[in-house]
Order: C-alpha cells, then sequence, then structure tokens
C-alpha cells in the first residue's frame, strides 16, 4: 500500500507541478473549456478543430499580436455544467488572459458569472442565446444570435406565405426554448399566427405523441419551426415523416451539421439559419481548403470557420487594445467596429456583446447545404432577449 | 482472565481525530504550496471528501454499493440554493418558482441545516424500502431511486429550470468552510463505524443470518445508516452547489456518482481511511489526465488530443484495484493511533439462574416441497443441562435446529419458551427470546476483530460499549481467545474459529445455547478442551445447550439427555446409556441389514455409539 501512495502522490505532484504553474511572461493564455464529448460534442468539437488550427497558424506567425505566443489551456467539459464551472474558477485561478467557453449559452452563462467578476473575457464558442451576456459585461457571443437568426428566418417564413406555424420547443436549454418562441414573435409580427406548439425532452427518443398532436390540427399548420439538435431532431424529422406529415419544417443553426443533411429524403427541403456558407472564392472557401488541405478534415460546418472567427475578434481585440491584460482586451472587444472575418464580418460596438453578424438561410437539397440568401437582421425587428 | 484487556475508550475518537489532523494538514499544504489552484484543487477535494463520506458512511457499513446518493446531493444543492439566493436573482434564475419556497438570503449554515433535514427526510421515506434490500438488490434499488429523483427533479422545470443551468448561487463553499466540514464528516463517519449501529451494520454487511441471530434487525440498521447518509449526502450537495454557483440536475447524476463511487471504490469501501485516500487519489489522477486530454508537448514527443481520457483514467483505475485489490489500496484498516488497551473493567456477571425456562417442541414438521425434512418431533429441552441431539446425516437434527432459532419456519407444530411462541418467529426475535447458536459452517463476521465478532451481540442486547466491550473480553477468556482479541476474526485457525461463534453467542446471555457441530473439523485435543470449556456453563449460568455433534463420544460424554432423529422423526430419548443401548438407534447408525447382526455382538455397538467410531448415515 505504501508504494502505491508514495507512487500516486508522486505522480500527482508532478503534473500538477508541472500543469498549474502560470502563465510565461510572453505567453497570451487562452483557457478553453470545450464540450468534445457529451451532447454538446458535434458543435464543439469542429469549433475546437479550426480555433486550434487557427492558434498553430498565429503561432507560426508570431503569435496574437503577431507577438505574443499563445498556449492553451484545454479542459473538456463532458457538457456537463458543474465541470464547466470548475474550469472557469480555475482558468481564474492560473490567471489565463482569454476564456472560450463551450458552444452553448447554459455553460456559458454559468462560466461567466465567474469570470466576468474577474474582468476576464469569456466567450462562447457558439452559444446563440441572447440572454448569455446578461450575466455579466465580460461574457460575449461569436454566433448570430437566436433573436438575430428567428429576425431573418420570421420574415422569411411570412414572405414564402406561410400563415400558421407550430413551435416545438424543449425547455432543457434556452436555445431550444427561445429559438422557437423569438421565431413566433417575428411571425407574428409579419402576420402570421402561431397556431399550437409541443414540448419535448431532450434525447427523448420517441416523438409519436407530438406528431400525432401535429397531425390532429385541423387545419394543419403550414410550417414547424424548432431548434431541437441532435438526436431529437433526427428522431423528430423521422417520426414526422414516417407519420406521412409533409409540412414543411424549419430549424436554427445547429442543422448545419452533416449529420442532419446525411438524413436523406425525410429532411429534403428542410429549411434552416447558418451563420455564413463558402461562397466560390471567398475568404470562408479559401479557409475551408486551407483546413482541409492541412488537417486531413473535410470543414463541413460552420463551426469550424467560427472557431477561427473567435481567434480573431480576440486578436483584434488585443490589437485595439494594445495590451494582454484582461481586462482591457475585454473592453476592447465590447467597442469593436464592423471587422471583417473569415465566416463574415462582425460588430461588438453598440450591442450587448452578441455581434451582429450577417445571417445565411439555407435549404438541404439532396444532402446539400443549399444557400437561400444572406442578409443582416434589423435590430428593429428583433425579438428582446 | 483478570488479564483481559479492552480498547482504550478514547480509541476511535482518537483514531478520527488524527485523520482529521492529516486530512487538514494535507489541505493546507496543497493551499500553501500551489496558491490559488491549490486552494481550488483544496476546496473540490474537501466537498468531494464530504460526499464520498457520505456514501461511504451507508456503503461501508452495509455492504451495498450505493448509486443513489447523488440524489440526496441534488435535492440539498436545489433547497439550500433557494434559501440563500436574494429574491431578485433566484427570480431572474427561475423566474417560476413559487415565491414561498426561496429567495429569504438565509445564511449558509442554515441552507446546509435545511439541506440535511430534506435529505433526512427523503432518506427515511426512500428507505422504508431501501433499506430493506442488501447486495446486488440493494444497490440497483438505490440506482433507481437515483433515477426517479432525478427525472422528477429534471421535470419540474417550474422549480429547478429543468436542464437549464440554475446560475447565480451564492459561491459561499471557500476552503475555509470546505475543510470545516470535511473534518466534521470525517468525526462523523469515522465514530458512527465504530459506534453501536456501525459495528453491528458491519456484523451484517459481513454475515446477515449469524447477525439476526444474535437479534441484529439488518433491515433497522441499514435505514439508520441510510437517513444519516442521506442527510450528509444533502449537505454535500449544498456545499458542492455553493462551490460551483451554477448547476442543473444532470450535475448530479450518472457522471457524478461515478467518479464518487470510484473514489469509494480505488481507496477502500470499509474503511474512512479508505474514503479519504481514495478521493486523494482519483482527483490527482483526474487532475493530471485533464490537462493531458487536449494534447501536450514533453519535449520532442507530441501526444494528441484525447478527449475524455480523466474518465478512462478513472475507470481503469478502479477496474485495476477490484481485479488486484478488492479491499481498495488503503486495505481493511483504519489508520491507527496507537493508544494503550485497558484492563478490562469487571463485566457484568454473567445471566443465570434460567432456572425452570424450558424450550418446548410440540409436533413439529417441515417439509421442502415434497421432501418430509422433520415429522412430529416433539421434545422438551430443560435449562441448566447439556441435551445432545444426534442421527446419521439427513436425520434432520440442522433442520431442527433452524426451525427453532428462526431461520428456516417450521411448517406445523409449535415451538415455545415459556409463555413465548416462537413458532414463526424472525431469527433476531428468537435470539431477543435468548436463544443463541453457533453454525454447520462457521459464520464469523470476517471483517471484524475478534473481540468486536464478540462485542456485537452485547450491544445488540442494549449494554453500554463499554460494558460489551467487558463482556467480549470475559467471553474471550472463557474460550481461550483473550490474547487473540485484536486480532482480524478472518486471520483466526479453523479450532479458534469454532470457538469464537461460541464466544460470540455466550455475550448474546443467551438461555439456550444451540451448538451445531462446534468440534468439527478440530483435532482430539482441541476437542477435549472444548468439552472442558462446555461442561461447567450449565451449572455455572443455569443455560440449556443443545449440542449437535457427529463426534458421539464428545456428544455422550458431556451431556446429560441425547435426542436422537433419523430420517426427520424423534427415534429415541433419554440418558446417554439408555439412548446407546436403544435398538432403533443401533438399526439407524448401522442398517437394516447389520442390525440383527449388532442385537447378536450388542456390547460392541454399544461401545462404537459411546465413543464415536460409529460410520454415519
Amino acid at each position: 500500500m505504501d508504494r502505491y501512495c508514495r507512487r500516486a502522490g508522486a505522480l500527482a505532484l508532478a503534473v500538477t507541478a508541472a500543469t498549474a504553474t502560470g502563465a510565461l511572461a510572453q505567453d497570451y493564455v487562452i483557457g478553453v473549456a470545450v464540450a468534445n464529448s457529451g451532447g454538446l460534442a458535434p458543435f464543439s468539437q469542429p469549433a475546437y478543430d479550426g480555433f486550434k488550427f487557427c492558434v498553430d497558424e498565429m503561432n507560426a506567425s508570431g503569435g496574437i499580436a503577431g507577438k505574443h505566443p499563445i498556449r492553451l489551456e484545454v479542459r473538456d467539459t463532458r457538457s456537463e455544467i458543474s465541470e464547466a464551472v470548475k474550469f472557469a474558477q480555475e482558468f481564474v485561478d492560473i490567471g489565463v488572459n482569454f476564456i472560450v467557453a463551450p458552444p452553448d449559452g447554459d455553460p456559458t452563462m454559468a462560466m461567466g458569472q465567474i469570470t466576468s467578476p474577474a474582468q476576464i473575457p469569456t466567450m462562447t464558442f457558439a452559444g446563440t442565446a441572447p440572454i448569455l451576456t446578461s450575466v455579466g459585461e465580460y461574457v460575449f457571443g461569436s454566433y448570430p444570435a437566436d433573436n438575430q437568426q428567428a429576425a431573418v428566418l420570421g420574415a422569411y417564413a411570412a414572405e414564402l406565405g406561410y400563415k400558421t406555424a407550430f413551435l416545438l420547443k424543449s425547455p432543457d436549454a434556452a436555445y431550444t426554448q427561445f429559438g422557437p418562441a423569438y421565431f413566433g414573435t417575428v411571425f407574428e409580427a409579419n402576420g402570421g399566427q402561431v397556431v399550437g406548439e409541443a414540448s419535448f425532452t431532450m434525447n427523448q427518443p420517441d416523438f409519436s405523441a407530438i406528431v400525432t398532436t401535429i397531425q390532429a390540427l385541423n387545419p394543419p399548420p403550414d410550417v414547424i419551426m424548432t431548434s431541437a439538435w441532435e438526436p431529437d431532431f433526427p428522431a423528430f424529422i423521422k417520426a414526422l415523416r414516417g407519420a406521412g406529415v409533409t409540412i414543411p419544417v424549419m430549424g436554427a443553426d445547429v442543422l448545419d451539421t452533416p449529420t442532419v443533411r446525411g438524413l436523406g429524403e425525410v429532411v429534403e427541403g428542410v429549411v434552416h439559419t447558418s451563420g455564413g456558407y463558402p461562397d466560390p472564392g471567398s475568404a470562408h472557401a479559401e479557409f475551408n481548403a486551407r483546413f482541409e488541405a492541412a488537417t486531413g478534415k473535410v470543414a463541413d460546418t460552420n463551426y469550424v470557420v467560427n472557431g477561427c472567427d473567435i481567434l480573431g475578434m480576440i486578436d483584434a481585440a488585443v490589437q485595439a487594445a494594445g495590451t494582454t491584460d484582461a481586462a482591457a482586451v475585454g473592453q476592447a472587444l465590447a467597442a469593436l467596429p464592423e471587422t471583417e472575418g473569415i465566416m463574415s464580418s462582425y460588430t461588438f460596438a453598440g450591442t450587448d456583446r452578441m455581434p451582429m453578424r450577417s445571417v445565411v438561410l439555407a435549404r438541404i437539397e439532396g444532402g446539400e447545404k443549399v444557400i437561400i440568401r444572406r442578409e443582416m437582421a434589423d435590430p428593429a425587428t428583433m425579438p428582446a432577449p | 482472565m483478570t488479564d483481559a484487556t479492552v480498547p482504550h475508550p478514547w480509541q476511535a475518537a482518537a483514531e478520527a481525530l488524527l485523520l482529521v489532523a492529516v486530512v487538514l494538514a494535507g489541505v493546507l499544504a496543497v493551499a500553501v504550496v500551489f496558491g490559488l489552484p491549490g486552494q481550488r484543487a483544496a476546496t473540490l477535494f474537501c466537498v468531494n471528501l464530504c460526499a464520498v463520506l457520505a456514501i461511504q458512511v451507508f456503503s461501508g457499513t452495509s455492504g451495498v454499493v450505493s448509486f443513489g446518493h447523488t440524489a440526496f446531493m441534488l435535492v440539498g444543492a436545489y433547497v439550500s440554493a433557494w434559501v440563500t439566493m436574494p429574491a431578485t436573482m433566484l427570480g431572474r434564475s427561475l423566474p417560476e418558482l413559487p415565491g414561498w419556497m426561496g429567495g429569504y438570503e438565509l445564511p449558509g449554515s442554515l441552507g446546509l441545516l435545511l439541506a440535511a433535514v430534506v435529505g433526512a427526510a427523503l432518506a427515511l421515506g426512500s428507505g422504508l424500502a431501501i433499506a430493506r434490500l442488501s447486495g446486488a438488490s440493494g444497490a440497483i434499488a438505490t440506482l433507481g431511486f437515483l433515477i426517479i429523483v432525478y427525472t422528477v427533479m429534471a421535470a419540474a422545470q417550474h422549480l429547478t429550470g429543468g436542464n437549464r443551468a440554475f446560475w447565480g448561487i451564492p459561491r459561499t463553499t471557500d476552503l475555509w468552510i470546505a475543510a470545516a466540514a470535511a473534518a466534521g464528516f470525517l468525526l462523523v463517519a469515522r465514530l458512527f463505524r465504530d459506534g453501536r449501529t456501525g459495528l453491528m451494520l458491519r456484523a451484517a454487511r459481513d454475515n446477515e443470518p449469524a447477525a439476526r441471530a444474535l437479534g441484529i434487525d439488518p433491515g433497522r440498521m441499514r435505514l439508520r445508516a441510510w437517513v444519516l447518509s442521506g442527510a450528509l449526502a444533502a449537505m454535500a450537495g449544498a456545499l458542492y452547489g455553493h462551490m460551483l454557483g451554477a448547476f442543473t440536475p444532470r450535475d448530479f447524476y450518472f457522471d457524478l456518482v461515478f467518479g464518487l463511487v470510484a473514489m469509494m471504490i480505488v481507496g477502500g469501501m470499509g474503511t474512512v481511511t479508505g474514503a479519504v485516500g481514495g478521493t486523494a487519489l482519483v482527483m490527482a489522477l483526474q487532475e493530471g489526465l485533464q490537462r493531458l486530454e487536449g494534447g501536450v508537448t514533453l519535449g520532442p514527443v507530441s501526444l494528441p488530443a484525447l478527449f475524455g481520457l480523466p474518465t478512462v483514467g478513472v475507470s481503469l483505475a478502479m477496474l485495476a484495484v477490484l481485479l488486484f485489490r478488492p479491499a481498495g489500496l488503503f486495505g481493511r484498516r483504519e489508520l491507527p493511533f496507537p493508544l494503550p488497551r485497558r484492563r478490562a473493567p469487571p463485566p457484568p456477571a454473567p445471566v443465570s439462574g434460567a432456572g425452570g425456562a424450558r424450550l418446548v417442541i410440540d409436533r413439529l414438521g417441515k417439509q421442502f416441497a415434497g421432501l418430509v425434512a422433520l415429522q412430529d418431533v416433539s421434545a422438551t429441552i430443560p435449562a441448566g443441562r447439556i441435551t445432545g441431539l444426534i442421527g446419521p446425516n439427513g436425520a434432520g437434527k440442522s433442520t431442527l435446529v433452524n426451525a427453532v432459532t428462526g431461520l428456516g419456519a417450521a411448517t406445523s407444530g409449535r415451538i415455545t419458551m415459556g409463555s413465548s411462541d416462537l413458532t414463526h418467529a424472525t431469527p433476531e426475535r428468537v435470539a431477543r427470546a435468548g436463544i443463541a447458536r453457533s453454525f454447520q459452517n462457521i459464520r464469523l463476521f470476517g471483517g471484524l476483530s475478534v473481540e468486536e465478532n464478540v462485542a456485537v451481540p452485547a450491544l445488540a442486547r442494549g449494554l453500554p460499549a463499554a460494558v460489551a466491550r467487558a463482556t467480549a473480553a470475559r467471553e474471550l477468556a472463557h474460550v481461550g481467545l483473550a490474547s487473540d482479541a485484536a486480532r482480524p476474526a478472518a486471520a483466526l485457525a479453523y479450532g479458534a474459529r469454532r470457538r469464537l461463534e461460541i464466544a460470540r453467542a455466550l455475550a448474546a446471555a443467551p438461555v439456550f445455547l444451540l451448538l451445531d457441530e462446534p468440534a468439527a473439523g478440530m483435532n482430539p485435543e482441541e476437542t477435549a478442551d472444548l468439552a472442558t470449556r462446555l461442561r461447567d456453563l450449565p451449572a455455572d449460568r443455569g443455560i440449556g445447550i443443545v449440542l449437535i455433534d457427529h463426534d458421539l463420544g464428545f456428544v455422550m460424554g458431556l451431556c446429560n439427555h441425547v435426542i436422537v432423529l433419523n430420517r426427520g422423526q424423534l427415534i429415541a430419548e433419554g440418558t446417554p446409556a439408555e439412548v446407546q443401548g436403544h435398538p432403533g438407534v443401533i438399526e439407524a447408525y448401522l442398517g437394516t441389514r447389520a442390525s440383527g447382526v449388532a442385537r447378536a455382538t450388542m456390547t460392541e455397538a454399544e461401545h462404537s455409539i459411546a465413543t464415536g467410531e460409529m460410520q454415519h448415515g
């Protein structure tokens, strides 16, 4: 037993001492709380891949602002709030310069309540709930917010001539609860009517009861809108189409994944929002090609390029602040005017730290994402968080 | 007997305090050496330790691995958060929570207290069912309990926010509060383990039938432990919640319970010391692997990212411990504190003067499906003498003993002792009525020391701890095991284990003592020694002994009266001389064909019975 204890203790001390030391003077330390296992993994993994790829590229050219090598402290939250919170405290304790949080509003808010009082800017990988920045002045979004997406999608639904809509929500996440609600608000503001809604539990295996509810509506709604993601959206759409219901379905940016596009006939014609589209010859397309060439992975979702854009936002803020001081960088980031990104340009100035970015409307056709159009949400039509 | 010693009365407390000192010193060292990260790790260690100790209070003493304690943590965390949060913040975070349920801004200490009360109440309600189960059934029941509580709490979205983050909780669990809580939890867990309920429950853990035969109600003991551990777990949950500041019900589900159970098993489930060591080692492993999972470069070697590495590492560690050191890395012994043993105080005089007590067996029958094991067996066994119960293999001797002691209810007839009808009594009620027994297959409490084995029945009959220890010392001296008092029972030689079982039964202060083959496996010297120790008991204590053994010489030499069973029926009874001349007995032992010859040479047969040379069956 003694031998076991000595070895284990020595290992623990060695590992802790080797890794828990503070930042080197010249390093720019970014605490990265990924969710590369668990329910958020389909979004976190590509986002982290894109982020890490660009960190390596930036380090090869001198680091952040061209002079501070970037060092990452990466922790996997396993998509758990409690782990995210623990890592937030750890990042504060070791004095990181910047924090990147998991791609969902809830863990980002949970981390932000700890990191924001410490004045460490904290940006979500892809959380889009506009309320996420309400927990503190140093909490930032990176992707078009739900209410921006809803403003575009709700108006588009009305434009298509839909008069009635059915909303499918889940109270298990701010994203799945409020995304459809924002859509409903905009849709009704454009003359539509929400005629029904249903609630599901995340990871619910059977959607037949909800499908029956929809079938029972007379007349049937013109469109169904949901912010469900994997595995709930696939389960829902299969049950819906399997029951012979052909009502058009609209969704949010979480449908922008190869898994959803690979569902075949059941997702044919599904319209969803997205943060960007790699038009031929665009910086986005060029990035995707560069990423694939370097890593061997296909950048088949926008979360990859957004991961890289996050690093660009940090770099722009550090350059604007003229220092790596966490609080100064946070303040500079909040005041960034429209800045060119790879996926799209972004503007923090004048927002509540959810950047204004263009929203892409896309349709799934033949297993491919086809762009409908790209537009910037009108702040006047965006529902309040 | 006058040299008998007992543990120092402060032994358990001293060991508990030593453990507290070691833990606090370690926590302080980590916090000082590693600065803020060290304080964070030390705080988390203390909170985890509280949770592991809460589980250990139940699982370590009952042997039932609990997967349900994070349900108490979940409830405790929410209860404490509701009452300690400012109303405005609570309104933002849980806008649908009824106003009367929270927003009182109570101090954290009151939040903990309320969590403990709610946890205990929840444990009492659930324990009425769960505590009735042991082993794998109990473990599965605790898992079901977790699933139910989690599902209800996640579905109660107006109370919890569902699986959306509940944030804004006061982060009041700092290092000092966590360390103080860990110290308190350590004291409670350590003293509970060696206390009356803990000791009796550990006895039932090691051998439930034997414990029941000594008057212990395992279900009641498990319920006590479940309620205490439920209250502790709820407090640990509250501490955890106030450390995180934000959580969802999912944060208390499988991942958390897996980590905590791994800590308990890696260190050793049976001891508080193991809980401490396991928590430290597993946390060190988790912290180390967390730093490697994102990929790391060590000189020329670059390791790729492997997310999920901590979970894999902890799983492998637990598997390795279960394979190669099932008792845990820290074994079965607590961290010792060498207080000197004390000379045993005079124990209470052995219960004597049972006087005219009689155990009456009236037309007793027992069937196993179509097999008749006992048929109309009637006998009256008085206290104050040794009654032999003999018969060939399969005669029904052990069946009769089991029926009398409640371990195998009779299918017909009555068993009475005085005015008490014991026909369908539970083993523990039979024990409380004054009947103790030993077992054909030795049933010791292997995880307890020799003296703890004997103290258990004394505690079970309500004696104060000091008196129980003195009683144990007396009975150990009586069977010649005084010098082995502090040894683990499992370390005794075979003959000594037999004697320990007898000492344990005697400590129950029985009116009747049923010894099922007490000399089995003993050599002639040990058998003779045992006969000497048993011979005077009826006269000294007034108890009645029922002695079953295949060593007929041993039986005939000790007994005043002998009952003979064959094929479930009583075929003869009387003095040894009367029995050994009974033709039915001769036939039972030698068989029908041989009995004619036997009758012709009765003197030889009588000699064989008397000296135990006959082949049984």
